[in-house]
């Protein structure tokens, strides 16, 4: 099968997995970008033409990565194309629902096969041999399309909506095939939904003063965030620490700690500013997936602010349809662990993810309890327990990146006992690297305090447009004399 | 709230949310902000070009993984013959491609990796290749003779892998860029450059890390690699090179496994070795070694660590295949080695036709001449 994407393994961040393909971070994807913006705005051509232009890019960018997998693609759209119109044509529900388990069947089948299928084998074959019998699981050396995680998430919503009547199924088929295979959102999201996008590609999109100057300068943001930040500053610290096999003392396995929550921000972050920036460039308008989760007070507001396109995913597609809070405390409580379960078992097949998705789990499970216990009262509303709330929420949030980054449980287990229990080791960081980080660290830290309740649009309003401009063009020389080294971006393996 | 994902109008119905939110965009002169943005970006990286020039860079090419790939790709475009060199950087270093196209005709395909041993790319040419040419396979003992598999061997993995848009990001990148700009080069990123900086105090009980080597040479589209005249010409400059030699030199390394061990290992990679050139010359190719000089140090390291008779010879025994060492030809020892492993560009062209004499001579003695190294 392919050659150019690998099955992730936990632990794995840098490298080449997907780093094939056209990334954002690559000089093909600037020469792309340009052409197909050209394109875009050349003034002749019907706005189908338009369309069908991007379409065709878009086809281009995933067959970067690797061409057959198109099919895949086609596969998921086609099959949500035809369900979502089986389903509103259908009076009965149990056709309906028939009809909608189909899709849903359908894509995780796609996605089980592609991405879960050696890790349930291999745990078949563990919890065989637990009972006795040795049974050897066959090879199943499947490579992980790039991107698979999103899209099917975002057919499957079209199918969902309209058999939850949230919405009617789109009338061309045209916008729904750009809406499936949109290149800005495609391999890493934000998992849009059909209801805000397919529709703004019925028409032209008006004029808007600043669109494309402001979608490329948060590309610019993006790729500063990608390649300045996550690769140059705080890859480094992170793979030293989880990449060693000796104990390290409790400052490095804090440092590479921090080091991983900061770059997997910077980097997951800086790819969708990236495809907001490009959407917006091309005059389409994609949702925040990000809104300064490191200033979150609680784990309720972390998840309002991390990886929102997922979050509210799970919580519309999975969460309520569990029953949410409507069935009882004791059934809330598991339907939060089970929502948080699979979230974490969405990103990878590993059971480090699990135990990462628990940990969210349960801090929201005591978060709900405490909330409803105790509730806000004159002390918690005060800016000093907020602060000492966010810390804790920022330290808690840490302790899952471990089980998140690490290779494996032993890794993970060495470096918590380390960060908790002030454990002691060699020395792996040096102090250029230390600086780095701590820098890093803090200036990320210090952003998402100020940006908390703010959104980057109003803070450039304010800016006198002289020192946008400054920004902007600092950032950009400061990419380009990074010289960035053009690993892919973490989320491309989930 | 249902919302519409129709794109009709006439299928919105009420009480759905009629249009999708659209994203802000400050408000401002944007064409006054793009133009700004623009020349501070233009102006500070004029600025760092004309700092790096100042530091005796000059625009050349990276020794990337592509560039490596592309030069790779000669073997299939070229036909089966030609002649390929693999190796470490003594080889990439010091054999002047233009002089050896001078004495032959033909431009060698250089596949010599800095830092890299040559056995996974003799056993990839020999294997993976329908190669039938002449390779000439440096040796630097402490590269050739280990088993690690030095610092590149994965870029056999990036040459499997190359995708057509890492193809289309080299291609970008060698015409538009690296010819033009001083900077672009790994010795000068960011981090690269603040990572190094001497007022970083050490770290108490962190043991210090391998030195980084520095840029030595500059590179040419066709991978002839040309030492850069700063290491010769800048004392100061010369001596990091010469410090970061020690400092690996000086590394602590491993207890070696016991000698009957070692025996076995040392047996194991002169067959590997001997197969894969049993492997080419069955296809009627040609495989002979060359040991460059070295000097100062390194030489006495080398000399230490492998010492000729125990290394080199057995493997010129091993694979019955002709073997040229420096030491064995006063004109392959008249040249200046500045940081003591690598020849001075000045001194290649000459070095260079030196030895191909050497491998014609040798090779027409053992009644096995190449056409490859036909005049």
């Amino acid at each position: 099968m392919s050659r150019l994407t690998r099955r992730p393994q936990p632990g794995r961040i840098r490298g080449t997995l997907g780093g094939g393909g056209l990334l954002f971070n690559s000089l093909t994807f600037v020469a792309f970008f340009a052409i197909v913006l050209a394109l875009h705005y050349m003034p002749w051509g019907s706005w189908r033409v338009k369309k069908v232009q991007l379409l065709i890019a878009s086809y281009l960018f995933y067959a970067a990565w690797n061409p057959p997998f198109i099919v895949l693609l086609w596969i998921s759209t086609a099959l949500d194309w035809y369900v979502a119109k089986r389903i509103h044509a259908s009076n009965s529900r149990t056709a309906r629902r028939g009809w909608m388990l189909v899709s849903v069947f359908g894509n995780l089948g796609i996605l089980g096969y592609f991405k879960y299928g050696a890790f349930l084998l291999d745990n078949w074959a563990a919890l065989m041999s637990t009972v006795g019998i040795e049974w050897q699981a066959p090879g199943w050396n499947i490579v992980l399309p790039v991107g698979i995680s999103f899209y099917t998430f975002q057919t499957m919503a079209y199918s969902l909506d309209v058999f939850l009547r949230r919405a009617e199924p789109s009338d061309s088929l045209l916008d729904f095939t750009l809406f499936v295979t949109f290149f800005p959102q495609l391999v890493a999201g934000p998992i849009v939904r059909p209801a805000d996008l397919v529709p703004q590609f019925a028409e032209r999109p008006a004029p808007q003063p600043g669109r494309l100057p402001w979608g490329l300068a948060l590309m610019v943001l993006g790729m500063f965030e990608k390649i300045v930040i996550a690769d140059g500053a705080l890859a480094p610290a992170a793979d030293a620490v989880y990449g060693t096999k000796d104990a390290v003392p409790w400052t490095d396995a804090w440092l590479g700690t921090l080091a991983f929550s900061g770059q997997i921000f910077c980097d997951f972050a800086g790819y969708s500013t990236t495809a907001i920036g490009a959407s917006l460039a091309l005059g389409f308008s994609l949702s925040d997936n990000f809104r300064f989760p490191y200033a979150a007070v609680g784990f309720s507001d972390f998840w309002r602010r991390w990886h929102i396109s997922l979050s509210t995913w799970l919580r519309d597609y999975l969460y309520v349809p569990l029953g949410g809070n409507r069935k009882g405390a004791g059934r809330t409580y598991v339907n939060l662990m089970a929502t948080m379960l699979l979230g974490g078992l969405w990103h990878g097949a590993s059971w480090t993810f699990v135990v990462w998705g628990g940990l969210h789990g349960t801090y929201l499970g005591v978060e709900r309890f405490l909330r409803e216990r105790i509730g806000p009262n004159r002390i918690s509303r005060t800016l000093p327990f907020q602060i000492a709330l966010a810390m804790l929420t920022y330290f808690l949030v840490n302790v899952t990146w471990v089980f998140f980054r690490a290779r494996d449980f032993g890794t993970a287990w060495r470096l918590i006992g380390s960060m908790l229990a002030f454990g002691g080791g060699t020395p792996v960081l040096d102090t250029s690297v230390v600086a780095s980080v701590l820098v890093a660290v803090f200036a990320i830290l210090l952003v998402h305090g100020l940006m908390r309740d703010r959104r980057i649009e109003d803070v450039a309003s304010a800016f006198p447009w002289w020192l946008t401009a400054a920004i902007v063009g600092g950032m950009l020389f400061v990419t380009v004399i990074t010289q960035g080294s053009n690993d892919a971006f973490i989320y491309f393996q989930f | 709230m249902r919302s519409s994902i129709s794109s009709s109008e006439s299928l919105r119905k009420s009480g759905r949310r009629e249009d999708p939110p659209l994203r802000a965009v400050p408000v401002g002169p944007w064409r006054r902000i793009a133009v700004l943005s623009l020349t501070v970006f233009v102006a500070a990286l004029a600025v760092w070009e004309g700092y790096w020039r100042s530091e005796w860079f000059v625009p050349s090419y990276r020794n990337s993984d592509g560039l490596w790939t592309l030069t790779h790709d000669r073997i299939d475009r070229e036909g089966p013959g030609g002649t390929v060199i693999v190796g470490s950087s003594r080889v990439l270093f010091d054999l002047n491609l233009e002089a050896w196209r001078d004495e032959t005709g033909a431009v060698p395909i250089q596949l010599a990796l800095e830092g890299t041993g040559a056995r996974p790319f003799l056993t990839h040419l020999a294997q993976d290749t329908a190669f039938s040419g002449l390779v000439v396979v440096g040796v630097t003992p402490p590269l050739f003779f280990p088993s690690e598999p030095g610092l590149r061997t994965a870029i056999l993995d990036y040459h499997r892998d190359e995708s057509p848009s890492q193809r289309v990001s080299q291609l970008l990148s060698m015409t538009f860029l690296e010819p033009y700009l001083a900077f672009y080069d790994p010795d000068t990123a960011l981090f690269t450059v603040l990572a190094r900086q001497t007022f970083w105090p050490d770290r108490e009980g962190k043991e210090p890390s391998f030195p980084k080597v520095r840029k030595l040479s500059l590179t040419r589209r066709t991978r002839q690699n040309d030492m850069w005249n700063k290491v010769e010409l800048d004392p100061e400059y010369r001596k990091i090179a010469q410090d970061t030699w020690l400092a690996f030199l000086r590394a602590p390394r491993p207890p070696p496994p016991p000698p009957e061990e070692l025996e076995r290992q040392f047996e194991a990679l002169l067959e590997a070795v001997a197969a894969d050139v049993r492997r080419i010359r069955e296809r009627g190719g040609e495989v002979v070694f060359v040991r460059a000089p070295s000097s100062g140090p390194f030489f006495e390291a080398e000399n230490h660590g492998f010492p000729r008779e125990r290394t080199w010879d057995p493997l010129l025994q091993a694979t019955d295949a002709v073997g040229i060492h420096f030491q064995d030809h006063a004109d392959l020892q008249d040249v200046d080695l500045p940081e003591w492993s690598h020849i001075r560009a000045q001194d290649t062209d000459r070095f260079t036709r030196a030895l191909i004499g050497h491998l014609r001579t040798a090779l027409a003695e053992r009644g096995t001449p190449r056409k490859e190294l036909a005049p």
